[in-house]
């Protein structure tokens, strides 16, 4: 069994790109229910100053469920508690780099916290699309 | 720092993370006594008076803890320890 220690020492920082497909978009939709206009309807975002449709902030958190569960280097976490600003709207089609780093590890309670933030490239600028905290409990 | 300090830092830590504005810390106070006292609860709580005080418990000594008390005991001796 790996303590909260070893995790953060395995796993002290990380970095991995997420897409934001059309796959994950329309999946995103029919699990969420939501069809406000901002998110499939590029007409209604470009006049209020978007680009295009505006993607679920949301689609974040499926990131991190993915890393959680299948990046760190063992699968007995879970997630007990995140957090998460959204700091800039992103489009489908994205590329997103999700980069975590330990913040506080406790190993009386087999917790570690990860800061995380999500980035866009942006003609060769990394902008800041998301950023909080996500906290991994070890299961025994 | 005194006892009555620790327990009025406590009382702030355990307001926030239990989301219980008018909940008084006291010696003799334990889970049982508050709802929103569950499982995640105290590990949020452990975490943030870790956190709070630079301290670090052992997973060992807070499984025998019957109150806040005893929690403040802890606490008392790791602060004294430079823990």
């Amino acid at each position: 069994m790996m303590t909260a220690t070893q995790l953060s020492q395995q796993c002290p920082e990380l970095t991995h790109d997420y897409v934001v497909t059309d796959r994950v978009y329309d999946a995103f939709r029919t699990c969420s229910g939501d069809i406000n206009a901002l998110h499939v309807d590029d007409g209604f975002a470009h006049d209020r100053g978007f680009s295009g449709r505006v993607m679920y902030g949301n689609i974040l958190n499926a990131f991190l469920s993915h890393f959680a569960g299948m990046l760190l280097p063992t699968d007995r976490v879970m997630i007990h508690a995140q957090d998460i600003s959204f700091h800039a709207p992103f489009y489908l089609g994205d590329t997103l780099q999700l980069q975590v780093r330990c913040e506080t590890v406790s190993e009386a309670v087999g917790v570690v916290i990860y800061k995380f933030k999500f980035t866009r490239d942006d003609d060769g600028k990394r902008r800041l699309i998301a950023r909080g905290h996500i906290q991994i409990g070890i299961l025994a | 720092m005194t006892r009555q300090e620790i327990l009025d830092q406590l009382t702030q830590i355990f307001q926030d993370i239990l989301d219980v504005d008018d909940l008084v810390v006291t010696d003799a106070l334990k889970a049982d006594d508050v709802e929103e006292w569950d499982s995640l609860s105290h590990i949020q709580l452990i975490v943030a008076i870790e956190k709070h005080w630079h301290i670090k418990f052992n997973a060992r000594e807070i499984m025998t803890w019957q109150n806040v008390g005893q929690m403040v005991d802890t606490i008392v001796q790791l602060l004294a320890e430079g823990n």
